[in-house]
């Protein structure tokens, strides 16, 4: 995709200019390697679980065709399982179609529009905004195949995803309509423990084990604190501090794998 | 403070919980009942109202302030931990509230509503099962959320006055009312230290020993010689007779005034803000306070001295400035003190200060981040790039406050002080000159919200606000 592309490359500008001695500036050319190949290993889960998205939101249209209610609402949760997942990618690398596909909370389109319907009045009148759900979620699959997986954006991704989860609260959350605001979390976790384990895991483990084992930690205790049963029984409190200690540490490890600090929000630097 | 930490979530609840009942009933084909709107799995019952999304909030004045002095640690310890749910049991930190949920800039919350806890906006259940299922008395019997302002000359507690020490009262509803843990003595020491700081607002209105002063008009000082005047049917009760001007209009007594009990006399200073009345909250108005005494003591007041009795009541419970605007400049007050309050709990070593300010700094700054929405939120538009600078700073704040606790946890806390440093230079040299910057396209700009609002209830097809109020 032509805006990672670019922005990747002003990145790596930047880090050459503010790079304090030469031997910094050389280092991500000889770390460089490694990671971007274990981006590139990442590509295949977000083909999967995007493609899973896609596949759900197909059916939901369907559903919704046969004025089946209950059947397009059971889609609709389902279609937003590989979505969730993979939000460690999508709000940083594609934001229109982000904004597209998941605005919120007060969007008439995507998916909390046509959840706004479905479960809010439980209306099956939601075909055009499904329509171009679907239209952009294949446009977003299209992309997949050859978008530049940098692996500072990626590591953007966890951190901004990993903030965001922790100011999740037990007082419904993002998904409150349809009820699966804890589903949401979950699938945020996994996508977080996910792309970590497959870009990051390993590079951080070579240049900092103790740091790693910090990280890797966080983010078990990350997952933890939102495998319960019921949103109701959600530790906010816990939960805040487990995403902030994953935050730093992500932090202290970028420079560790000659990476810069993660930004918490994309295009704020 | 953290009257802001569910703020967005309140808006949300706000915006629809209320009206999604009355509009969605009518039309649901499904069960109804189990529409999740905020009932479903929320900790607080469906159509709970904390009103943390005002834009106008109680202004709060401590007595150092007109000393000139800075507020001490102990104060600011006790403010911090009053605006900590985590000083509370289970359910209030669940549900994001803390002390000042309810007591606003240490006043009331004219608006809070809790079903099956609240009869009235503004009164509390505090023998409910809720909070505390052991100090459940299985009645309801709400009483009034009180202000705080002057609590320090307003002994004794409790609506019913039935503890004598302000300290001891406090502990009662950390423990008995919401559950939390035994505080420790210091903490203790603290909230009580911060309530008795929490002044009444300077009243333009009055002279020495609670008399009109020169700016009084006629009605008034009719009104003023009326409340002083001995009552027909018992020459030895007057208005002024409880409510005594020269002490805070108050005479730290119980009396049965027919409300079903005794109950001690409240203080009629900044009282124009302080509705609901009388200790369940019955009344909103002082009209229906007059006509309940001139009913239950047969005074016979005549149409105008009715009238002259509550426009002198205006006149006494007034306020010079009684409400701030919330925004960037008034969040980043407490923030100043918080901030001071940390560095200074650092360099004492003191743990569970730090844990505190780091908590309550970290969810003020997360609430202030979420007030610049990003992309996702279609209905602000403009300044995006601001916005999400403003959001960046906001959060790597957030995250340096983490790396404090950190450090403190590793017992270094020679990094934490190093950490202050950075904390100090996002906080105040970044992140609030954003904010201020990118003020006009957040949420505490008016006209934003409006927008926001009218999007949603657009999108859940729900009728206007003026058909659904309560």
């Amino acid at each position: 995709m032509k805006r990672g592309g670019v922005t990747t490359a002003r990145s790596w500008k930047r880090s050459l200019a503010s790079g304090a001695a030469m031997a910094l500036a050389m280092a991500p050319q000889l770390r460089a390697a490694p990671l971007e190949a274990a981006a590139e290993s990442y590509r295949h889960y977000l083909i999967d679980d995007l493609g899973q998205a896609l596949a759900g939101a197909r059916l939901l249209r369907e559903r919704l065709a046969a004025h089946d209610a209950a059947g397009a609402r059971s889609a609709w949760v389902a279609a937003r399982v590989g979505w969730e997942r993979s939000e460690v990618f999508t709000s940083g690398f594609v934001p229109e179609l982000d904004q597209r596909i998941d605005a919120w909370p007060d969007a008439s389109h995507g998916f909390h529009g046509i959840e706004a319907s479905l479960f809010g009045v439980s209306r099956t009148d939601t075909g055009a905004e499904t329509d171009a759900l679907i239209a952009d979620l294949a446009e977003l699959n299209a992309q997949l195949a050859h978008v530049d997986l940098a692996p500072q954006r990626l590591l953007n991704g966890i951190a901004r995803l990993a903030f965001e989860l922790g100011g999740n609260k037990a007082d419904g959350g993002e998904s409150r309509l349809s009820g699966t605001s804890l589903k949401d979390m979950q699938s945020n976790a996994d996508g977080i423990a996910l792309a970590y384990r497959v870009i990051f895991a390993d590079a951080v483990a070579a240049a900092d084990p103790k740091l790693a084992a910090g990280a890797q930690s966080a983010i078990e205790r990350l997952q933890a604190d939102v495998k319960i049963a019921d949103l109701r029984n959600l530790e906010a409190d816990r939960l805040r501090t487990d995403s902030e200690e994953l935050v730093a540490l992500l932090q202290m490890a970028a420079p560790r794998i000659a990476l810069d600090r993660p930004t918490l929000e994309e295009g704020s630097r | 403070m953290t009257r802001s930490a569910k703020r967005f979530s309140q808006g949300w609840r706000r915006g629809v919980g209320a009206a999604v009942g009355l509009s969605l009933l009518l039309a649901m084909p499904w069960d109804a009942a189990s529409f999740p709107i905020d009932g479903d799995q929320t900790v607080l019952p469906a159509g709970s109202e904390l009103n943390e999304d005002a834009v106008y909030v109680p202004h709060e004045i401590l007595r150092s302030e007109y000393r000139g002095d800075r507020i001490s640690y102990m104060v600011a310890l006790g403010d911090l931990a009053f605006n900590s749910p985590s000083i509370l049991g289970d359910v209030a930190r669940r549900a994001g509230m803390s002390c000042g949920t309810c007591h606003v800039g240490g006043a009331n919350n004219a608006k809070l509503f809790i079903p099956g806890l609240s009869s009235h906006p503004g009164t509390f259940d505090t023998t409910g099962a809720l909070f505390n299922p052991k100090a459940d008395n299985h009645v309801l019997d709400p009483v009034r959320i009180p202000s705080l302002r002057g609590a320090r000359v307003l002994a004794p507690y409790g609506h019913d006055g039935r503890i004598a020490s302000l300290r001891d009262f406090v502990r009662n509803v950390i423990v008995g009312e919401f559950a939390g843990p035994e505080p420790s003595p210091a903490l203790l020491d603290a909230v009580t230290a911060y309530v008795q700081e929490i002044d009444f607002l300077p009243n333009p209105r009055l002279g020495a020993r609670g008399r009109l002063n020169d700016t009084a008009t006629e009605a008034e000082r009719r009104g003023e010689l009326l409340f002083a005047k001995p009552f027909p049917h018992d020459p030895t009760l007057s208005c002024a007779g409880c409510h005594r001007p020269a002490g805070a209009f108050v005479d730290h007594l119980q009396h049965d005034i027919g409300s079903g009990g005794l109950y001690k006399t409240p203080t009629l200073l900044n009282a124009n803000f302080n509705a609901p009345y009388f200790h369940d909250g019955r009344y909103e108005s002082y009209d229906q306070v007059v006509d309940h005494f001139d009913r239950v003591y047969a005074l016979g007041l005549s149409e105008q001295d009715r009238g002259d009795l509550v426009t002198y009541l205006r006149a006494i419970g007034d306020a010079r400035q009684p409400y701030d605007s919330d925004g960037v400049v008034f969040r980043f007050k407490d923030i100043e003190t918080f901030s001071l309050l940390l560095t200074q709990a650092i360099a004492a070593h003191d743990r569970a200060a730090i844990d505190l300010a780091v908590d309550t700094l970290g969810g003020e700054l997360r609430d202030l981040a979420e007030q610049f929405p990003d992309h996702r939120d279609a209905a602000v538009t403009g300044a995006l790039v601001e916005r999400r600078m403003a959001r960046a700073a906001a959060k790597d704040v957030v995250i340096s406050l983490r790396r404090i606790a950190m450090a403190t946890t590793a017992d270094d806390f020679d990094a934490a002080a190093a950490e202050y440093k950075t904390f100090y230079a996002l906080i105040f040299t970044k992140a609030m000159p954003l904010m201020r910057g990118t003020e006009p396209w957040s949420l505490f700009n008016p006209a934003v919200r409006t927008a926001r609002d009218v999007q949603r209830r657009g999108l859940l097809r729900l009728p206007e606000p003026a058909q659904v109020q309560r």
